[in-house]
């Protein structure tokens, strides 16, 4: 297990350095001179030459990515051009709200998805089995900005079950309003996510069940609350194959649902930077997400392995 | 009394009779090999023995384990017997071990599941006695180690431990040799008889290996088209066999010695289940079958101490030339 | 055509019902996009006059917006883009995501790991953000949205590609191909592409409903067509303000968008149940 872990672990050095590769190249083809624009326009020649090699900008782009890639590992993520301070507090704070929602969410999914597929699984043929086997594949098909919009026009505007917005309320703090604050955002989010879950844990499940080692384990007399443990059990595998996928999804998605939600998240953030061309925050709003899915992806990777120790080999 | 009796053994799936009358009695300590093709309906009898089928199957007739009446068991008492009272050995040893789990674990399941024993610790060790039993040579090894770590021997001897894990009265075995190579066949039927011999269990075999039926020995019974068409010691039946599909079955079996080329197939294929007309289910492929066998089908009788066999045809002709049973 | 190899021969079923209904809900679909524009003219004025009218006052269907412009026609003239930021990706996509994945199930091993490393490094983004991230570095407008979307989607079905590919390579009827001597080239051309191609047709149609809901977030985010052209996505973000007051503006694209994603979703089931191919794992 060790052994894979160290593999494991080893592989995700040149991904990484192939993300920073990327996320710093998106910047350099955006077309158009980014000095032209921080001088203004009417500066001169001379004054946006000393502008170029003050930013280093003049320098070969190898060395440009080096100079910027050492200056991130150092922790320095540049200066946000709309909001004139350090780029790095300004994205780890709404990282850590993001992180909040998406873990919300992932539970939310969780709950929803392997409820939805059990029953689907369980009762194929009864109109329960249909009906959340129906609801999977909407859920799959739900676009987060529609489903946001529904949510809080009929379930927080009409009726004022749940905020419109906002992460917490006016007097609120503490646990409660958070989760109150949250459940709608959180819900949009996991939508889609629930969709998946639900249609692989419920294929999974017809799959084991109808593998031999069920008969087997009838066999020796097991009940049958024993036996579906264990047929449980052997999903799992499938399941986490997709786990990490559908976290990134949640990740990316929440772009969508924190702006619609007034929720300060990292999501909000990239909104509103693409919005002002801030250039450092989306680097570094990327950047954050990729390094946060590829730790995600590790860790449901080296779980897989420690449940299933075929995997380990492959 | 004896350990195990079935009478009259019928299941159907839906329409589809599988099992049509069956009727055989092993007593504790004897073997039976239930010998017929795929779709004969032997592992079919096997299961419906265990009630192992869902609601969708209707079983009828009686069996019984010594004297308590399996058939009308409640559920929850069924669960007591399978695998503590009767075990069971599946076809695919791959496939009846759970791949996520050590083998150790599973075995410890079993006995503490039926209380055999309580503690784990107890547990731990009853599971290493027993893979050592079923002549497994590093049995902390196999204990700690998952199925697909195992060869398909040693998977299949750690299934037959689990089998027998609580002593049982009777053991049922499904192919168990049809997934192994040859040379590891011969080395799990030893095994089999070792353990009967060890525990006293009665041995209920399924198998489409007539070589199978051979090396174990005690009685046999020819399924074909889900009922017996012929029972008796194997040593009998193999030397003389009193029903044209057994001697179809023997007379197609490669021998040393004898061309590929004069090796003589039984034409035709056996009825799906559900096919079965009026007649004997043999009768369209017999090349013994007169018109009295299109029309009904015959009964398994007596045709002598221990034996039976249900063609009347070859009957007579014996009885005719003054053959003793 | 059916494929060559024995015993992968497709089972031909009577077509699934989902594939009558949904399959002539998207050409619907595709058919608005590619007429939708010259059906109702122009829509990017509206009268003044006529604002914020709920639906069905004075035939406007589904009422009027901010600027007087009839909903209904925006959502017919916004088929245009939406959906070919919906469609182009993925025919571009599974064209080059295609021949990367068979590419790399057929050739040796040490180009097969390049190959599905350098996928890795793609993987590890939320394809979200990257679709953003690309976009905003492109500036707005459909062509930039399509090169976004399709770089994005590459990965995922050149995965599927060569995981079909891979599958197939074990197969008998791979070995007797190459055995008689048949170059790679013709391998992939009459053996292999021939049996992944249902797998891919099912993907890339399910993926089509993804585009179109990753396209309406793109120009919800404002990185699609300006203003006061219709798109979909942008018109959702733009009524968000009347939400209190008219939200059926900004919920009208919003369901459109959601049952066109719905619409290839379950029409990609179907393939799948007529093409008989295994759900992936």
């Amino acid at each position: 297990m060790t052994r894979f872990l160290l593999r494991r672990l080893l592989f995700v050095v040149p991904v990484l350095f192939g993300v920073s590769v990327i996320v710093f190249g998106t910047v350099k083809i955006i077309p158009g001179d980014p000095v032209a624009l921080l001088a203004g326009p009417g500066a001169s020649e001379s004054a946006k030459d000393a502008l170029r090699s003050r930013l280093g900008l003049d320098r070969a782009l190898p060395i440009q990515y080096g100079h910027w890639l050492t200056s991130a590992l150092r922790g320095d993520l540049g200066t946000s051009i709309a909001h004139q301070q350090p780029t790095r507090p300004l994205v780890v704070d709404a990282f850590d709200n993001t992180l909040i929602l998406t873990l919300y969410a992932t539970v939310l999914a969780l709950v929803l998805g392997l409820t939805l597929g059990a029953v689907a699984a369980l009762r194929p043929r009864g109109i329960a089995g249909r009906i959340c086997s129906g609801i999977t594949s909407i859920a799959v098909s739900a676009p987060q900005y529609s489903i946001a919009l529904i949510f809080i026009i009929y379930l927080a505007l009409r009726t004022g079950w749940f905020p419109v917005s906002g992460m917490h309320g006016v007097n609120g703090s503490g646990l409660g309003d958070l989760l109150w604050h949250g459940f709608l955002p959180a819900l949009t989010a996991a939508l889609v996510p629930a969709g998946v879950i639900g249609r692989i844990f419920r294929a999974a499940l017809l799959d084991v069940l109808g593998m031999d080692f069920v008969e087997a384990l009838r066999s020796r007399g097991f009940s049958d609350r024993r036996v579906l443990l264990h047929a449980v059990h052997n999903t799992l595998p499938s399941l986490l194959t997709m786990a990490g996928l559908q976290v990134g999804y949640l990740l990316g998605g929440v772009v969508f649902v924190e702006t619609i939600f007034n929720w300060p998240g990292l999501g909000l953030l990239l909104f509103q930077s693409i919005s002002s061309r801030d250039l450092p925050v989306i680097q570094a709003g990327v950047l954050i997400s990729a390094l946060a899915f590829v730790l995600i992806n590790v860790l449901v990777d080296s779980a897989h392995a420690l449940i299933d120790s075929r995997v380990r080999t492959a | 009394m004896n350990a195990l009796t079935v009478e009259e053994l019928q299941t159907s799936f839906g329409s589809i009779e599988a099992v049509r009358g069956v009727s055989f009695a092993v007593a504790a300590g004897e073997t039976m090999v239930l010998l017929g093709e795929s779709g004969s309906g032997k592992s079919v009898t096997a299961r419906s023995i265990l009630r192992l089928y869902g609601r969708g199957t209707r079983i009828d007739g009686r069996v019984r384990l010594g004297d308590l009446d399996l058939t009308a068991l409640p559920d929850k008492q069924m669960r007591a017997v399978r695998g503590r009272r009767v075990g069971l050995v599946p076809q695919d040893p791959t496939g009846a071990l759970d791949p996520l789990r050590s083998v150790g674990s599973q075995l410890v399941e079993v006995l503490r599941v039926h209380g055999v024993e309580t503690s784990k610790l107890d547990a731990r060790r009853r599971a290493r006695d027993l893979l050592g039993l079923v002549g497994i040579p590093d049995p902390v090894r196999v204990m700690a180690s998952r199925p697909h770590q195992l060869s398909g021997g040693m998977r299949q001897r750690a299934v037959i431990a689990i089998a027998i894990a609580c002593e049982p009265e009777v053991l049922i075995a499904d192919e168990p040799t049809t997934a192994l190579d040859v040379t590891v066949q011969a080395a799990v039927l030893d095994l089999f008889l070792e353990l009967q011999r060890r525990l006293g269990m009665a041995l209920l075999l399924v198998t489409h290996d007539v070589g199978v039926a051979e090396e174990l020995g005690g009685r046999v019974g020819v399924m074909y088209a889900g009922r017996l068409v012929e029972t008796g010691s194997v040593r009998d039946v193999l030397a003389a066999p009193r029903h044209p599909y057994t001697q179809g079955l023997l007379d197609s079996l490669p021998t040393p010695g004898i061309p590929r080329s004069e090796l003589r197939v039984i034409p035709g294929r056996p009825p799906l289940a559900g096919e079965a007309g009026a007649g004997c289910a043999f009768a369209p492929r017999c090349p013994q079958a007169v018109t009295s066998c299109h029309a009904s089908e015959p009964a398994l009788v007596a045709v002598g101490p221990g034996r039976a066999a249900a063609c009347p045809i070859v009957n007579k002709t014996l009885t005719a030339q003054g053959v003793p049973a | 055509m059916t494929p060559l190899a024995p015993g992968l021969v497709t089972r031909r079923r009577s077509v699934p019902w989902t594939v009558w209904v949904f399959g002539s809900l998207a050409a619907l679909f595709v058919l608005l996009g590619a007429f939708g524009p010259l059906l109702v003219g122009n829509v990017d004025s509206g009268d003044l006059q006529q604002r914020l009218l709920g639906p069905g006052q004075r035939g406007h269907l589904l009422g009027t917006d901010g600027q007087g412009r009839d909903v209904l026609e925006r959502l017919i003239a916004g088929a245009r883009p939406s959906m070919i930021a919906g469609l182009v990706p993925v025919l571009v996509a599974g064209a080059v995501g295609g021949t990367i994945g068979i590419t790399a199930g057929i050739v040796g091993r040490r180009m097969h790991a390049l190959v599905m490393r350098t996928l890795d490094v793609f993987y590890a983004f939320p394809a979200v953000l990257l679709a953003i991230a690309i976009a905003a570095a492109l500036g707005s407008g459909t062509l930039n949205t399509v090169i976004s979307l399709s770089v994005v989607l590459v990965p995922p079905i050149a995965r599927i590609a060569e995981t079909e590919t891979m599958r197939l390579r074990d197969m008998d009827f791979m070995e007797s191909a190459r055995a008689s001597g048949a170059g790679r080239l013709s391998i992939a051309y009459r053996q292999v592409w021939p049996n992944v191609r249902p797998a891919l047709v099912v993907y890339c149609t399910a993926l089509v409903g993804l585009a179109l809901v990753f396209a309406g977030g793109l120009s919800f985010l404002g990185l699609g067509v300006a203003p006061p052209h219709p798109e979909w996505g942008q018109m959702i973000n733009e009524q968000r303000q009347y939400m209190f007051t008219n939200p059926e503006l900004a919920l009208a694209p919003a369901v459109v968008i959601f049952v066109a994603s719905l619409t290839f979703n379950l029409l990609g089931d179907g393939l799948r149940d007529l093409l008989d191919v295994r759900r992936p794992r």
